[in-house]
């Protein structure tokens, strides 16, 4: 029991983590960000190559990190959704297409293989028989004290209600005075730069290669489905649902079919509760 | 088809005209390489082969023919390999193919091959399952070839590391195995399970199926740990270094060995940032931390001082590659070409390589009807390899590598070919 | 305006035509190379069928395809039935397995449905290695299918003629009222049902009509290629390639999905002595990226627009 909980609470602070900048995007520009996944890889590789193969300090690494992406999130919204503006079909495809050209550059600057990144901070706890390490606390602590960021800046920076006000009602705040193209901008950016973050932390534990976004992207797809659209404390929520989820059918059930289980209820929630747990939007 | 009876002559016509150009003119014998171009297995293939070709170009050719390299990017896909195949053969109309596919990619260009009966060589699948259809169909199979030890051989010379290493030295009694849901997964763990507790005396307490995508291991090495094992067998070619990395992360109480694909070549060490310290995996000869033979350590010096960049030590595979397109180019030498009689000139080709005076690798075949004594049962076109002490008839069909803290590779096992000792993780307790 | 008019069917004679004599001009690897876009063609139609025309996207087209591939390729593998039973009944299959994403279909559209139906390709790639691995072959797939051609020719004309009847039947169809409600379907359900059509009935036909193609192309493609990996069929790149061949030829027509797919197979193949390994992919991907944000409607719609100012230059 005591192993269950550990691990789950672990699992589902990472699973939060790589699922905020998903959720903003989602909430404030209405889009399916597919190349979100990249986001993660991106962050991931500069961080690896940062501070593993220059040998630099990891927090220069994880501030790179951060950085890239941001930038790429940036550009993906001048270059990409901005011209496609309003088109999300369209901006999903091209993310999707994007996320695949991404892909095949890493492939060409490190190669296929897997590499595996040193943890931010070294070292395990024992508690009651079970391990854990002090990377993966520091991942679920971060990954709480972000949400909870994210969910005051929205709530009561200038910037945040400004998007809140542009996701609800894109035209009423364009007459506010608002102007959404940099807001929008903003939230690429910072969704980006979340999502770096997040990809150090994914890929320390995981591994890295250059195939890894699919899976973080569809985890996260499902926590932003079952969580609801504009609810960051559903993401929250519905991080821990997703991951003790997954830690008791690995643990209990059968370890083989764990991606089973997620892909199921992304489907059931989808078709018999669009709108989330707690979600409180029409359906688009 | 009226279609198809229509073209019948047409297409006949076309090939006899080109088989026949092809002897008149002294055109160069056409060597196709199919494998990824962006992994490590695959670009030491692909350096071997032009290493190989090189060499013999520089010799004079075969029969003063001079040989031409092409080559075809698979990205280790399935439906990327038919298309390659098919360039190779269609496009580029080869002679002969060197292959470095993994398993499902030799599979999926395998109807290729029936089709075109270009004489090809495997040099990094290692699905026994191709060495059925030899037995089945030698004569549609005759012009394949595989020159590395296929799985069941390997999976049953790893049971004897069990009873020598795991139980007689370190005192193992039971394990638990923790196997990717793959085919290949599935193939080992059969063979491992069957054969532990009766060969090696070592108990299965159970067999743990993880999903290939799965991120987070800790769950199931909670779970290895209170099956009440000795050891964690792992079985794993997919997310193998992520596995592994988890182990050194977790600081699991259990040694941890069996199959990682991702600790088979040399650039594991900076892959995994050092995080790889403790891992053992069985792999094919020669493997990395390989003491050499002469011919061998040679080709791996020309390799170096040709290629800078990753990876810096050809994989087990670019051995093959070397070893093996040069027989095959010896072979259509003997027979003047890649025709009718090659494959049984490549059947009768044997290199030995001796190491201070005795048999250290062998690339020669397994025959038709030649049964092998342990496993008791033909492998027609395998790779001729040994399981038994003291090796005198071929390498073994694995060695067991251990990476050691110290970021070398070091065979373990079997003894004739070991340079270091079987230890634990300085965190596992000895038993 | 006459719906099929004299100088349609001219266009299609020519093509038919030019395909036809096509291996008397071309090297046999370029054949093979027109064979993988045939299929290509076939899967994008398909796509273009439901998603092209109204509006209701799949991401999971591969999923509908993997159904008829595994069906034909099982039946004929593992229980010995032979090819003019296992392809039909396989496209059968294909067409009751589209009930599943017919269904959510009926309650939610937009981004939501094409996640659901994304959602539906995972999980039978994850069900496929699980499930009864003894008859799908686990992650190793089936290999040693019964192939119908040998040689790149035959392989050719069985590809050529399947594209050309698809292609053909559907344009026939779209000629037909079915067409022009399925298009109107894309642009207005809304007003569509206020009409009072009855748009439940008009989805199921779009839905029926893209996994006939799409049961149809895999079976045949389950048949020329002998071998299947559940990770290249319920794969986003095999996804990609559709959708992005469907929109570089230019969507909602049925010879803009055949340009797209024959711009990009061969893209990718005039690039593979130039860059082989991954810097192929890049500049492909690139490309098609480049091509998808600057030019969204399609090669087809470039070249009627050049077709009318080269005529008005003309004139």
């Amino acid at each position: 029991m005591t192993q269950i909980i550990i691990q789950g609470m672990l699992l589902s602070g990472l699973y939060a983590l790589i699922a905020i900048g998903f959720t903003l995007i989602f909430s404030v520009g209405r889009v399916l960000n597919l190349a979100y996944g990249a986001y993660l890889m991106i962050g991931g590789y500069v961080y690896f190559y940062i501070s593993q193969q220059l040998g630099l300090p990891k927090g220069i690494g994880l501030i790179l990190a951060a950085a890239v992406g941001c930038l790429a999130g940036l550009l993906k919204y001048r270059f990409i959704a901005k011209p496609l503006k309003g088109n999300h079909v369209a901006i999903e495809i091209a993310t999707l297409i994007l996320a695949i050209v991404i892909q095949s550059a890493i492939i060409l600057v490190f190669g296929e293989s897997t590499k595996i990144l040193h943890s931010l901070v070294p070292g395990i706890v024992r508690l009651e028989g079970v391990t854990a390490p002090w990377s993966n606390i520091l991942a679920t602590g971060l990954s709480w004290v972000l949400i909870i960021a994210v969910f005051i800046f929205v709530r009561q920076s200038h910037t945040g209600r400004a998007m809140l006000a542009v996701s609800q009602d894109p035209k009423g705040a364009a007459i506010c005075g608002i102007n959404g193209e940099w807001i929008n901008m903003v939230t690429w950016g910072i969704s980006g730069l979340l999502g770096g973050v997040a990809g150090v932390f994914f890929a320390s534990y995981t591994q890295l290669s250059p195939f890894m976004w699919v899976g973080p992207l569809i985890v996260t797809v499902a926590i932003v489905i079952v969580g609801g659209i504009g609810s960051i404390i559903g993401t929250l929520i519905v991080a821990h649902i997703i991951g003790f989820l997954e830690v008791i059918v690995v643990s209990y059930i059968a370890p083989e079919l764990r991606g089973i289980f997620t892909m199921l209820l992304i489907i059931l929630f989808l078709i018999f509760r669009p709108r989330g747990l707690f979600g409180r939007e029409e359906l688009a | 088809m009226t279609i198809k009876s229509w073209l019948k002559p047409v297409v006949s016509g076309v090939a006899i005209s080109a088989i026949s150009m092809a002897s008149l003119a002294a055109e160069p014998i056409k060597v196709g390489f199919i494998g990824s171009m962006s992994s490590d297995s695959g670009l030491s293939g692909l350096r071997a082969a032009e290493i190989a070709i090189d060499e013999i170009n520089n010799t004079g050719g075969v029969n003063g023919q001079q040989v031409e390299l092409v080559t075809a990017d698979t990205r280790e896909d399935p439906t990327e390999g038919i298309k390659a195949y098919e360039f190779l053969a269609e496009s580029a109309e080869v002679d002969f193919i060197v292959s470095s596919s993994i398993d499902d990619v030799s599979l999926a260009w395998m109807p290729r091959f029936l089709e075109y009966q270009i004489p090809t060589l495997d040099t990094w699948a290692s699905y026994v399952g191709i060495i059925d259809m030899v037995k089945d169909d030698p004569e549609g199979m005759k012009n394949y070839f595989m020159n590395v030890a296929s799985d069941e051989a390997l999976a049953t010379l790893y049971i004897n590391f069990g009873a020598d290493v795991l139980k007689a030295k370190m005192g193992f009694e039971s394990v638990v195995i923790l196997a990717e849901d793959t085919a290949f997964g599935e193939a080992i763990t059969g063979l491992v399970t069957e054969a532990l507790a009766p060969v090696a005396g070592i108990e299965v307490k159970e067999v743990i199926k993880y999903d290939i995508t799965t991120n987070d291991f800790a769950p199931l090495f909670s779970k290895a740990e209170q099956s009440g094992a000795d050891f964690i067998y792992q079985i794993s070619t997919v997310n193998a270094a992520g596995l592994s990395a988890q182990y050194v992360k977790l600081q699991v109480p259990l040694a941890m060995t069996g199959v990682n694909v991702a600790a088979l070549g040399h650039e594991y060490w900076t892959d995994t940032g050092g995080a790889g310290a403790g891992i053992s995996t069985l792999s094919p000869i020669p493997a990395v931390g390989l003491d050499l033979d002469p011919v061998s350590a040679e080709f791996v010096a020309t390799y170096q001082s040709r290629y800078t960049s990753r990876p810096v030590m050809p994989h087990f595979n670019g051995f093959n590659v070397y070893h093996g397109l040069k027989q095959a180019l010896a072979a259509a030498g003997e027979v003047g070409g890649f025709g009718d009689g090659w494959s049984a000139a490549m059947e009768k080709q044997d290199l030995k390589l001796m190491k201070d005076g005795e048999l250290w690798l062998r690339y020669g075949w397994w025959q038709h009807d030649e049964i092998e004594p342990v496993t008791g049962r033909t492998y027609p076109h395998n790779i001729r390899f040994d399981l038994s002490e003291p090796f005198d008839d071929g390498a073994p069909s694995m060695v067991v590598v251990q990476w050691h803290e110290d970021g070398k590779p070091y065979v373990v096992y079997p003894e004739k070919y070991a340079n270091g000792e079987f230890v634990l993780p300085s965190w596992v307790p000895a038993k | 305006m006459k719906l099929i008019e004299k100088k349609h069917l001219v266009a299609w004679g020519a093509f038919l035509l030019i395909m036809l004599l096509m291996p008397n001009f071309v090297s046999n690897g370029t054949l093979r190379i027109f064979i993988f876009a045939n299929f290509l063609a076939i899967f994008a139609i398909s796509w273009d069928v439901l998603s092209g025309r109204t509006g209701y996207i799949s991401f999971g087209h591969p999923f509908l395809i993997g159904i008829g591939v595994y069906a034909t390729a099982i039946m004929s593998k593992r229980f010995g039935m032979p090819v003019e039973y296992s392809i039909p009944l396989a496209v059968l299959i294909t067409m009751l397995g589209s009930v599943l994403i017919f269904l959510p279909a009926l309650r939610i559209k937009g981004s939501y449905f094409a996640l659901v139906t994304l959602a539906f390709m995972e999980l039978a790639y994850q069900l496929v290695q699980v499930v009864r691995p003894d008859l799908t072959g686990g992650t190793r797939g089936i290999f040693g299918i019964k192939t119908l051609t040998r040689g790149a020719e035959n392989g050719f004309y069985m590809s050529m003629s399947l594209m050309f009847a698809v292609a053909f039947s559907a344009w026939l169809i779209m000629r037909t009222q079915l067409g022009t409600a399925l298009s109107a379907l894309g642009m207005q359900e809304e007003s569509l049902e206020g009409s009072g059509k009855s748009t439940t009935k008009l989805k199921l036909a779009a839905f029926m009509l893209s996994a006939f193609i799409a049961g149809l192309g895999g079976a045949f493609y389950a048949h020329y290629v002998g071998a299947i990996a559940p990770r290249t069929l319920f794969d986003i790149n095999f996804l990609f390639t559709i959708i992005v061949a469907v929109l570089l030829g230019g969507s909602g027509t049925i010879i803009g999905p055949i340009i797209g797919a024959f711009f990009l197979t061969f893209l990718l193949e005039f690039l593979r002595p130039y860059l082989p390994g991954a810097g192929r992919y890049f500049i492909y991907g690139a490309i098609a990226l480049l091509l998808y944000m600057y030019q969204p409607k399609g090669i087809y719609n470039l070249l009627e627009k050049l077709y009318q100012r080269w005529r008005g230059g003309a004139a």
